[in-house]
């Protein structure tokens, strides 16, 4: 007989989740009665509130659940954390933006939501299969929201784009999952690490099969060189809320797995060290490289994203627990100052007839002063200037990989760093010192938006200033990492 | 009870999977092209109850005969374009794209000829009530993954009604 009694216990570990499915289909059932439509937004991001309240609630818990399908330990709840974060940000980012775009519909929040929730699915547990479905959770919404203005040529060239080579990694992640089954008859990331050396004893080969297959299908969700081809178009193609979602949300939960796969559950293939080593080296080369030949913004942000996915896997090639908590702290970073910077791409895209092309940014300092200040913080950031959390994400990356003995790894990121300026400040020279015909059309701030930029602006400036408690939290992540 | 002997039944099999999996990617008819698939996939459920895995082929049917490879005949016959339509399926690239996979082909069957230790399958190795198993195990230690599934279909259902459902101006 299987024992009932614990059943309590298990649904504990899965709080901050089931709010956030139930928060999805209340604002679908809503969205149904055209009468409280309108409530939407605020029904959304009120359980997505709670959800938050449920998540910081649970950190630093170590909890179990589901004969161990979910693992909801400091790493995992640290991430929960930041995915529904996120989701919050976005939400408060597009209300607006969807309703002058005319493709504000209930169905956008209820997939936010789904997508968070298959983020956090994904990222708490050590079961493959689990990782699998999750990704497949967070993936399938993405499709839709980066297809989500219909009339848009380009919004349906990015979902198609992005849902045809989405199902391409996930076959190959498929196949990568049996692989490894194959080779170590579990899908448990636990039991595999417990059997390492018997199973690479016994079917190394498949087993490296099976774990370059899972590299790739994580990689493309990550934007990871050479499977980034996908990112410029989808980017610029969606909507902008949507992109800055995809930016943070999916981008987190990919390095949330990879984290855990490669510096858990693979951490016996001595090979991948160098392995990650040439792949940091390209993502951030290939990335920055191509955005200096960009012209519009969203696309330049999208080559951006390639490079800082770049210096993360810096910490996978250098591995160990220093550079765990410099990932989760970057991915963090990263996080807010990018989020920041698209909340002022979406202003500055709710203008009439803005395409946010890099002209566009002309005169905007005479504009609205305030908001091209509000830009040049998150710039800096990108860049890497102190005193914002930029800097400090990158000097802490760069310094674990010196002293891990990575030195030329450190060099080369610092250089590429150094080309990312020309740029990054490009924005700050168009937007400040670039001569006008017509004054630049003012944009018009709403509450929401308003409070995410201040959010945003403060994470960015404080937290480069005072890391301390953000350096703790990342610190606590990795402590029980299991 | 007929005894067969596996060996001939594995090779009529395989024959035909091959045969039909050259007609997917060489016949000009795309309806005949999935005819072809649907062949090929039943076949290959065929393998499965050869090896005892008698739910993986039941899976097999149902799945891919019975959903996909239907699905993909009422997409054909509902393209007014591409129903009847002559289409060549190969271009210049043909022979490269052939060598190509001959070498992988070849690299693999090497790969898995000298890398693998064959052991015999005993008979009594499956339990004969495997369905049984697998029905436990859903219930049990992978009851989660089978209730997110649900999520997953949701979400996709979703998906599907908010980009195809049409506009009220």
């Amino acid at each position: 007989m299987i024992d009932f009694s614990s059943v309590a216990d298990n649904f504990n570990v899965i709080y901050p989740e089931l709010a956030l499915l139930i928060g999805a289909f209340a604002v679908l059932l809503l969205g149904t009665v055209k009468r409280f439509a309108g409530l939407c937004t605020s029904v959304a991001g009120l359980t997505a509130l709670i959800a938050l309240w449920l998540a910081v609630d649970q950190f630093g818990t170590q909890q179990s659940g589901f004969f161990g399908m979910v693992t909801c330990d400091a790493f995992g709840s640290a991430f929960k954390i930041i995915f529904i974060a996120i989701a919050i940000v976005t939400m408060l980012i597009a209300h607006r933006f969807m309703i002058v775009k005319q493709i504000a519909r209930p169905e956008f929040y209820a997939l936010v939501l789904i997508s968070t929730f298959g983020m956090i699915v994904m990222a708490n547990t050590t079961d493959m299969i689990v990782m699998f479905l999750g990704l497949e959770i967070m993936s399938v919404p993405l499709y839709v929201l980066a297809g989500f203005a219909r009339r848009s040529l380009q919004s349906n060239e990015a979902g198609i784009k992005y849902f045809v080579m989405g199902a391409f990694a996930s076959a190959f992640l498929l196949m990568g999952i049996a692989f490894v089954f194959g080779a170590s008859a579990t899908t448990d990331l636990r039991r595999i690490v417990a059997d390492f050396s018997y199973i690479i004893y016994h079917s190394g080969l498949y087993m490296y099969v099976g774990i370059a297959l899972i590299l790739v299908g994580f990689g493309f969700k990550i934007g990871m060189v050479p499977f980034h081809a996908w990112v410029p178009d989808v980017y610029q193609g969606a909507p902008t809320p949507v992109t800055a979602f995809f930016s943070a949300g999916p981008k987190a939960a990919g390095f949330a797995v990879l984290l855990r796969l490669f510096m858990f559950g693979f951490e016996g293939v001595a090979e991948l060290s160098s392995i990650f080593w040439v792949l940091a080296v390209l993502t951030m080369t290939a990335g920055n490289v191509l955005a200096l030949l960009q012209d519009n913004i969203k696309r330049m942000l999208a080559y951006s994203s390639i490079a800082h996915a770049g210096y993360i896997l810096i910490a996978f090639a250098v591995g160990g627990e220093d550079a765990l908590s410099a990932a989760i702290f970057y991915s963090i970073a990263y996080a807010i100052f990018n989020l920041g910077a698209f909340a002022v791409v979406v202003l500055l895209e709710t203008r009439s007839g803005c395409r946010s092309d890099f002209s566009e940014l002309a005169g905007l300092s005479k504009a609205s002063p305030y908001l091209c200040a509000v830009l040049a913080l998150f710039v800096f950031a990108l860049t890497g200037f102190p005193p914002t959390i930029g800097f400090f994400g990158k000097f802490y990356l760069f310094s674990t990989a010196v002293k891990a003995g990575f030195i030329w790894l450190a060099v080369i990121g610092v250089l590429n760093s150094f080309v990312s300026v020309y740029y990054y400040l490009r924005v700050l020279k168009v937007s400040y010192f670039d001569r006008v015909e017509q004054p630049a059309l003012s944009v018009s701030y709403t509450p929401a938006i308003t409070l995410v930029l201040l959010i945003t602006a403060a994470g960015t400036l404080g937290f480069g200033l005072f890391p301390q408690k953000l350096l703790e939290f990342a610190q606590s992540a990795v402590f029980a990492f299991l | 009870m007929l005894e067969v002997d596996g060996g001939i039944v594995f090779w009529i099999l395989s024959f035909v999977i091959l045969v039909s999996g050259f007609m997917v990617v060489s016949l000009k008819n795309v309806f005949h092209c999935a005819l072809a698939l649907v062949l090929c996939l039943f076949t290959v459920a065929g393998l499965y109850i050869l090896l005892d895995a008698e739910f993986l082929a039941a899976a097999q049917v149902l799945i891919y005969v019975g959903s996909v490879a239907i699905l993909l005949i009422f997409e054909v016959m509902l393209t007014s374009k591409l129903a009847d339509k002559r289409i060549t399926q190969s271009n210049d690239q043909a022979l490269v794209g052939f060598f190509i996979c001959t070498l992988f082909a070849v690299a693999a069957y090497l790969l898995i000829k000298f890398n693998t230790i064959w052991y015999p399958l005993a008979k009594s190795a499956l339990p004969s009530d495997n369905i049984l198993t697998i029905g436990k195990y859903l219930m049990t230690e992978f009851m989660l993954p089978f209730e997110v599934v649900s999520i997953l279909l949701v979400a996709a259902l979703i998906g599907a009604i908010a980009l195809a459902r049409t506009e009220k101006s």
